[in-house]
């Protein structure tokens, strides 16, 4: 019996807390709110899997934060709050829609004092979070790419990258540009091979919808459930469609090792079909621990955010306290988002998450946290959705994944192989 | 090009060889089945910890430096058996064994619950204790070969099929020792006192063989084969501690297929999955591929229940 009371007490308490907030809320009072002492520090909170399937792409996310954090505090933490100094604090979302919504919940009646979070990798995982965060009035940053994190109506998250559709539209003529200058013909046809996750299928829609308006016509069109036992049959379709270029948006490593491996195997890799990705997956610093890099080459993948030029140091010191051998979008998102927060709370001048969200709606910067977004402006729109964020393209070159567009950001020029 | 016939051929070839090593990860479970009647929720993990044995195996003793790496992943899932043959011996010995053999008397529903309980609890510290000891990146063991095909061509050349060398090699791993197999458990001492503690445990233990032995080392045994099948994918499917969820499922259904408690019918039953797998594409929208293993898996469990090779009568 004890045992059962020592494990009811605390969710006993848990519940409490809730209450209290609850009775709070609906006294008109909203969510307790913490005004940071000059010099003390100020919470905020990064919502990602830290177990489970994911976990290594919220390891990334977090080291990302927790260098941004470390470089706030070091160069005076908040000013206009007497040099307060940022507190990071880690909710694990878990593997699932349902956990991350938990870790969300626990998030926001734990830690009435948190006053921007940031989150959730899946856009799965981001929709149900800010479903929690909303209600609490929490301010939350996110580079999750679902076009439906900013079209609810809500008011309390913002978005950071450019929607997987956008992604596509604004990308693909890019291409096809470079493309005639390459091979001094344009692409005509085009095979879509894509998983059936959402921000992938955000990603073909548009292409699906308007090929004719760019000129293509769509020889062969696959989706398949994630994870693949086998790329034959589809790279086998592939090598019968003899496509002019690919588009491929993949979620998953192995699938990655498998789709890249197998068009090796048939004589289509390294640029003889070029194929255009998109999301981290195809870019991601584990595929070097599982295909030889000289395979990638050529490939190109589009995503939210990457290194650029004007970042070199940030990502030295990144790569040599993490190890890893680049900085990709998930960790320069996490430590750009918590340089909007510092931003954001010097512009509020309090520590009050309805205010921080506030500042965050009417910010318009060009320089400090602006540096880590592609197109370096952050200003948000009526919905939360980061104005002008355009996409960032990047290519497998010389055994790594380099940006080639925007053009300000490039770290190197885009090849497209003239046969 | 005739494209209709490449496809199928290359299909069929695909299916085959990704087949065989379902099947041998299937003869794995069903040994354990067969043998002691225990629906192993851990099977899936086992074989990730397989897995992991054989990646580790292969950078610590150098098995690419010394077997080149064509072969060295294939030596390294080999030498992965007798670790994880330990692992399973120790595991039964210590945990299983309590729910298992001649205890099941003193146990509700012939100790089936515990069982299930004890193989998913298992199955979730071995997911876990995997992400601490090895992390969440998916790591793959490196080969030379896990994209280098055998091309074939027929038909003058305008049929062209490409035969995966690494999963070449693996299929023929896998039915070699499924072969060695049955001859251990048709032609050995081991292999009858294995088949009478299977049959009967009480009139096994009449007979003075000792089941408690018999079930160690067939728990020991079907992990160890699985671990193989395992280490055989690991050179072209990177894995993480989660990688038996995505197996677990085809292991039971090519069991079920090739009929409860045989042995070539497991390797049969993943056969078939594998080939289904990989044909049903070819009529069927690819997202629909694990569909059509489970309308093919009702359609036998309906018109064949026993499995392709299962036996009709109860045992004795």
């Amino acid at each position: 019996m004890d045992d059962i009371r020592k494990m009811v007490a605390p969710g006993r308490r848990a519940l409490l807390a809730g209450a209290a907030t609850l009775a709070g809320t609906a006294a008109g009072l909203g969510p307790a709110r913490a005004q940071a002492p000059a010099g003390g520090t100020v919470k905020v909170g990064l919502l990602v899997p830290l177990s489970g399937l994911y976990a290594r792409f919220g390891q990334l996310m977090r080291m990302g934060a927790e260098l941004g954090v470390r470089h706030v505090n070091e160069q005076g933490g908040v000013p206009a709050l007497g040099g307060a100094k940022l507190e990071l604090l880690l909710f694990d979302a878990g593997d699932s829609t349902e956990k991350a919504k938990n870790a969300a919940q626990r998030m926001v009646a734990d830690h009435p004092d948190l006053v921007a979070c940031s989150g959730a990798y899946l856009s799965s995982f981001t929709l149900s979070a800010t479903e929690v965060t909303e209600r609490a009035e929490l301010p939350m940053l996110t580079l999750s790419y679902s076009d439906l994190i900013t079209s609810r109506g809500f008011r309390y998250v913002f978005q950071t990258s450019a929607r997987a559709g956008d992604q596509a539209k604004g990308a693909l003529p890019i291409m096809l540009d470079l493309a005639q200058q390459a091979t001094g013909k344009r692409p005509e046809t085009v095979a879509i091979l894509t998983d059936n996750t959402a921000s992938s299928l955000s990603f073909v829609q548009p292409v699906r919808d308007g090929a004719a308006g760019f000129g293509l016509r769509i020889v062969m069109d696959e989706t398949f459930t994630p994870p693949l036992s086998d790329a034959t049959q589809l790279i086998q379709k592939v090598r019968t469609a003899r496509p002019d270029m690919m588009v491929m948006p993949i979620t998953v490593i192995s699938d990655v090792k498998l789709l890249v491996e197998k068009m090796n195997e048939f004589g289509l890799g390294r640029g003889r079909v070029p194929t255009i990705g998109a999301g981290i997956a195809m870019a991601q610093s584990d595929l070097l621990q599982n295909i030889r890099p000289a395979q990638l080459e050529g490939f190109i993948t589009v995503v939210g955010n990457w290194d650029a030029k004007g970042q070199e140091a940030m990502i030295e010191e990144f790569k040599r306290a993490s190890g890893e051998p680049w900085m990709g979008q998930n960790s320069i998102a996490t430590y750009g988002d918590i340089w909007i927060m510092r931003d954001a709370l010097q512009k509020a001048g309090r520590a009050d998450r309805r205010a921080v969200a506030e500042a965050l709606r009417s910010i318009d910067i060009t320089e400090g946290a602006a540096l880590y977004y592609p197109g370096r402006r952050v200003k948000f729109d009526a919905t939360g959705l980061r104005e002008n964020a355009p996409p960032v393209v990047v290519q497998w070159q010389n055994n790594r994944p380099v940006t080639v567009y925007p053009r300000d950001s490039a770290t190197a020029e885009l090849f497209w192989l003239k046969r | 090009m005739n494209a209709g016939i490449e496809g199928f051929l290359q299909a069929l070839n695909a299916g085959l060889l990704l087949g065989a090593h379902y099947g041998l990860m299937c003869v794995g479970l069903s040994l354990i089945f067969g043998v002691m009647r225990v629906i192993n929720f851990a099977h899936g993990d086992f074989m990730m910890a397989g897995m992991y044995v054989a990646f580790h195996l292969f950078a610590l003793l150098g098995l690419g430096a010394v077997f080149g790496s064509a072969a060295g992943p294939f030596i390294a899932a080999l030498l992965a058996a007798p670790v994880l043959f330990l692992l399973g011996y120790l595991a039964q010995r210590l945990l299983v064994s309590r729910v298992t053999g001649t205890r099941v008397g003193a146990l509700e529903g012939e100790g089936h619950y515990a069982q299930l309980i004890l193989t998913l609890g298992l199955s979730l510290i071995l997911q876990s204790g995997g992400q601490i000891l090895f992390g969440s990146v998916p790591v793959s063991i490196p080969s030379d070969i896990s994209s280098e095909a055998w091309e074939i061509d027929l038909a003058g050349g305008d049929v062209v099929v490409f035969v995966n060398q690494a999963r070449a090699w693996g299929a023929a791993i896998a039915v070699a020792l499924v072969a060695l197999l049955v001859l251990v458990i048709t032609r050995s001492r081991l292999g009858k006192s294995l088949r009478a503690a299977a049959d009967n445990v009480q009139a096994a233990l009449y007979m003075g063989i000792d089941v408690d032995r018999a079930h160690r080392i067939t728990f020991g045994l079907g992990i160890a084969i699985t671990a193989v099948a395992g280490g055989l994918l690991a050179s072209s499917y990177p894995f993480t501690p989660y990688v038996g969820l995505e197996y677990v499922i085809i292991m039971y259904a090519g069991v079920v297929l090739g009929g409860l408690g045989s042995t070539v019918g497991a390797f049969w039953g993943g056969l078939l999955i594998g080939v289904i797998q990989q044909c049903s594409a070819l009529l069927l929208p690819t997202q629909l591929q694990n569909t059509a293993i489970f309308v093919v898996f009702l359609l036998v469990v309906f018109l064949r229940p026993q499995g392709l090779l299962g036996r009709v009568s109860e045992r004795t």
